[in-house]
């Protein structure tokens, strides 16, 4: 190692420090929140208060807390896997087997990617009333389950994966569906940790297009009954921010533990 | 690259691959497609509509307000993209150095602001650019700056701030997508040239950089759509202002559609705007792409 | 195979979840469902009035959802109504006054008139008038926004002044206070933003204007009492006594936390007001300032408010009309429970003789606050917000930044004017 990697290395560290203090303190500044009144959130107390049984009294006695954070789990898990299965299978197919027409579509698909989601929005849902599925979970998790977004990013990721290994695959006899179901998927895992982190946060916030098609309390998620309490004309900002808190953990488990998937080199693994 | 022509039964599982989403997507959107450009056409107002022909793109010409929001959105994007795509792309080289200490904790750190609620950290970005607020206690202190900054007060400075909040919640996002990419590169490669004695920057360059294309491609386009669509940030931190200066398309669609007397023709119309710089950059894009890919 | 089970097992969940999917629940015809957005003033407003119209009325259950924001409902409404199914809908749905000519314009057929079952006399007019659309009154009108000028007196008293100072002023007068206030203790005067133009609009009000003129026509050039908010706006800032806020945390949090002096604001700001309880005492309300010299200036306002309105396509649409005339047109006891719990001021004029509207209020003072809303209320001029107040907002909130620097108000006017004619197209 020469001295120029070694005067490099404590500058990366300073580097990482800043941007990670950085990132990491609107997230403090969240959770600290989230022990305070609302009286001292709104004058910018920062440090940790006594309130957080308080605010999380409050939160559990304004909102049916597990009915909420159920509608959402079942939405984003159920809504996550397949977008994740329909999507990922696209992404292979267009990348692996090209064909002048596909390759059009598939550049078409990318143009309709960048329509507002406000301008589809209405007749979709008079789609949606016309199948009778109004106030179902069904409704909005199927519009998004061919995700055009994930299908792109698959498409991308697959550009990696080394042609030999579906040849070899092939020499072996193995059916097409079989080397995508036992070689591709385990070689992409780390695309798919991306992926799955990605489309569970998309699928968990989702916000206009359930608050559209749902309609009674019972039905709705959290991320949309945790934002519509700031619309209090007095809001508890400590309650309301103990809900961001708790309604961020989701993500941040899937995160946790999905970022591992990061560390070894897989490509190597498989050869 | 010539491409080769696949036989009868590639061409069948190709079709059997995309065709779940191809369903899907045809379902889901080609009606809505079809009513959103056919109410492009349609002038009036609430459920008033009537056939109005080039009459709403006649009316994009003279809407300053659209023009407007047209300028903004376009600053945002090719100031904000290239921005974010560079420090994402380091973050994610940083950290995919298997002897850096504290990797996990550095990569949750920053990926935290995209899971950060919009709540609480538009709020904090408000009081934290506040006239009296944190950051310019701190500018004035440092000397760098004698006297504050009017961040919300000042159209130059709020384009400025929402760049800043977007780049902080958006770059640790794209570095998933880089990190997930580096780990489909074979290390050996990276082994081999650290033995000719290839320096860093020269295999970042010449062997990350192509590597990755595919996602870099990729994280550009969805960001320009991303930037191109942005909403979230300019609605909870300045509401567009101040006098228009942080107003994006989107915005000015939601305006159109929910705030202001509702007319769905019009905002179809701004909302095909988005589609149509989407479909110029991204031709571009690739046109560079292309010239670029190397002879392999 | 066993690293795909999980796989497979996910998928075996995804198609039970799609199966569990349940349908709605089909609708009683005795169930009133409301839509409301703040379930601790609007919610708890209208669970006091369910409960007192079940003790006579046991076989009707009132359904309140307050699960959504203001914009979540404008924007479920908005959607539906365009999509053309109402299923789903509520049957009874709480709108802010100056967005309903809106509704009742862009979506005819699709509201009760109410007027033809209930006597709109009792309300104050001014709130009839924001819900008249083609002759017919179309709300039963709830909370008044009528305005008033909230102070801190300990630092009015620090710079020599009385509560009797701050009786019948104009905006001039208020901005000299306001500087003698600031260069004996620091405080600014206001908090204001940039981003909103609500202090323009209860001026321009208090003077019986608004942005159209009886026509729907555009009413800005020539708009004498929008000149004179203008000007008056433009001053506040130039005196150097406005702390700059940004978005709703910010204004509120300007006052409460003690930094400014206090705020122009509807009576709802109450609650807001009150959450710092150790300021109990410290605060005091006086009139609206007035516009000076312009004709028909007063010193009543309104800001915000809003009224319920009845579906025409809710399945217990005769169920809710009878609840609101019952207990909303018909129960002076029910309005004295909502001004104590929950600091609603209603707007229908007999309430104004309850036990609840006379009692002073010791967090001001000792002030009998409720008794001057309500007398002012009766006062308050009474306008046409017309169908695009929104757009003509965005046109006023682009010139604000310009004004408060000192630009010209003569061609902020012209330019509101350019943008709002442009936007009404």
């Amino acid at each position: 190692m020469n001295a120029l990697a070694l005067a490099r290395r404590p500058l990366v560290y300073v580097l990482l420090s800043v941007a990670a203090f950085v990132s990491v303190f609107p997230f403090y500044w969240m959770v600290v929140g989230a022990t305070n009144k609302s009286a001292d959130i709104v004058t910018g107390k920062p440090s940790l208060g006594d309130s957080l049984f308080a605010n999380a009294a409050t939160f559990f006695a304004t909102v049916d807390v597990a009915r909420i954070f159920w509608n959402s789990a079942l939405i984003a898990v159920v809504g996550s896997l397949l977008t994740l299965a329909v999507s990922s299978l696209a992404g292979y197919g267009f990348e692996m087997f090209r064909s002048r027409f596909r390759e059009r579509l598939f550049a078409l698909m990318l143009l309709l990617l960048s329509i507002p989601f406000a301008a589809l929005m209405v007749p979709l849902f008079v789609m949606i009333s016309q199948a009778h599925l109004t106030n179902t979970y069904a409704a909005v998790i199927l519009p998004g389950i061919a995700s055009i977004f994930i299908i792109f990013y698959f498409r991308q990721a697959t550009k990696a994966f080394p042609a030999e290994l579906r040849d070899a695959a092939r020499v072996d006899g193995l059916k097409e569906w079989q080397i995508f179901l036992y070689i591709y998927l385990p070689v992409m895992r780390s695309t798919y940790a991306a992926a799955t982190i990605i489309v569970f946060m998309a699928n968990w916030n989702n916000y206009l297009w359930p608050l559209i098609v749902l309609n009674t309390a019972d039905m709705k998620t959290a991320t949309l009954i945790i934002s519509a309490l700031t619309s209090a004309y007095t809001p508890d900002y400590g309650m309301i921010l103990f809900g961001t808190v708790l309604a961020t953990l989701p993500t941040l488990i899937i995160f946790f533990l999905l970022q591992r998937q990061f560390v070894e080199g897989l490509l190597g693994s498989v050869k | 690259m010539a491409q080769a022509k696949l036989g009868r039964s590639e061409q069948v599982t190709g079709w059997a691959f995309v065709a779940p989403a191809l369903v899907l997507l045809g379902i889901f959107m080609i009606y809505p497609i079809i009513w959103s450009l056919w109410m492009s056409f349609q002038v009036g107002k609430g459920m008033n509509l009537s056939f109005g022909g080039w009459a709403n793109i006649i009316r994009l010409t003279k809407d300053p307000v659209f023009i407007r929001a047209l300028v903004n959105t376009c600053i945002f994007f090719v100031v904000q993209v290239p921005i974010m795509i560079v420090l994402a792309l380091l973050f994610a080289v940083a950290l995919n150095d298997p002897k850096l200490r504290f990797r996990g904790l550095f990569r949750t750190a920053i990926f935290l602001p995209c899971v950060t609620s919009l709540i609480a950290y538009s709020t904090l970005f408000k009081s934290m650019f506040a006239t009296d607020g944190v950051v310019n206690n701190a500018l004035i202190w440092l000397h760098v700056v004698s006297g504050p900054i009017p961040w919300l007060q000042d159209p130059f400075w709020a384009k400025v701030l929402i760049i800043l909040a977007i780049t902080w919640r958006w770059t640790g996002y794209n570095m998933i997508f880089y990190l997930a990419a580096l780990q489909n590169i074979d290390r050996s490669i990276y082994e081999a040239a650290r033995i000719d004695g290839i320096p860093a920057w020269a295999r970042f360059t010449g062997i990350t950089i192509p590597m990755l294309k595919p996602v870099i491609l990729f994280t550009t386009i969805i960001s320009t759509i991303g930037t191109l669509q942005l909403f979230d940030e300019v609605n909870n931190i300045t509401i567009g202002g101040p006098s228009d200066a942080t107003l994006t398309l989107s915005l000015y669609i939601y305006n159109l559609t929910f705030k202001f007397m509702p007319s769905f023709g019009y905002s179809a119309t701004v909302s095909w705007v988005i589609v149509v710089i989407v479909a110029i950059l991204s031709f571009l894009q690739f046109l560079i792409a292309r010239d670029r890919r190397p002879a392999a | 195979m066993n690293r795909f089970a999980p796989w497979r097992r996910a998928l075996g969940i995804a198609v039970a979840g799609i199966s569990m999917i349940t349908a709605s629940a089909a609708l009683a015809a005795t169930t009133v469902n409301v839509w409301c957005w703040d379930t601790n003033f609007n919610g708890a407003a209208m669970r006091e009035a369910a409960a007192r119209y079940n003790r006579d009325h046991p076989d009707v259950t009132i359904n309140i959802d307050v699960s959504m924001s203001q914009d979540d409902i404008r924007q479920k409404l908005q959607t539906q109504l365009l999509a053309n199914n109402t299923q789903g809908l509520p049957d009874i749905v709480l709108i802010q006054d100056d967005v309903a000519q809106k509704y009742l314009q862009s979506f005819p057929g699709a509201f009760v008139p109410l007027g033809d079952s209930i006597d709109m006399s009792q309300f104050a007019q001014y709130k009839v008038a924001a819900a008249t659309h083609d002759g017919k009154a179309y709300s039963l009108p709830f909370d008044s926004g009528v305005t008033g000028l909230f102070y801190r007196t300990d630092y009015l008293d620090q710079a020599g002044y009385k509560a009797a100072d701050l009786q019948d002023i104009d905006w001039d007068k208020l901005i000299d206070i306001g500087k003698t206030v600031k260069a004996k203790t620091g405080h600014n005067l206001f908090g204001l933003d940039l981003n909103g133009d609500g202090l323009i609009r209860i001026m321009m009000q208090s003077a019986g204007a608004w942005y159209f003129n009886k026509d729907g026509s555009l009413n800005i050039v020539d708009n004498a009492p929008l000149k004179a908010a203008l000007t008056a706006y433009g001053k506040i800032w130039q005196a150097d006594i406005v702390k700059p806020v940004s978005g709703w945390t910010d204004f509120t949090g300007a006052f409460t936390s003690g930094d400014t002096v206090g705020t122009v604001d509807g009576a709802w700001m109450v609650g807001t007001i009150k959450s710092k309880p150790d300021q109990s005492g410290k605060w005091g309300v006086a009139p609206t300032p007035k516009l000076a010299g312009v004709d028909g200036a007063t010193h009543y306002s309104n800001e915000g408010g809003s009224s319920w309105y009845v579906l025409s396509s809710g399945p217990g649409k005769d169920a809710a009309i009878d609840f609101l005339k019952t207990i909303w047109a018909g129960d002076k006891d029910f309005y004295q429970k909502i001004l104590v719990g929950q600091g609603a001021v209603g707007t229908w004029l007999a309430a104004r003789d309850g036990e609840a509207y006379k009692s002073s209020d010791e967090f001001f003072g000792g002030q009998p606050v409720w008794a001057n809303f309500s007398d002012w209320l009766a006062k308050i001029p009474g306008v046409d917000y017309g169908t695009f107040t929104a757009e003509v907002d965005a046109a006023v909130v682009a010139q604000l930044p310009a004004i408060a620097k000192g630009g010209s108000v003569d061609d902020a006017l012209k330019a509101i004017n350019d943008q709002a004619q442009q936007q009404m197209q």
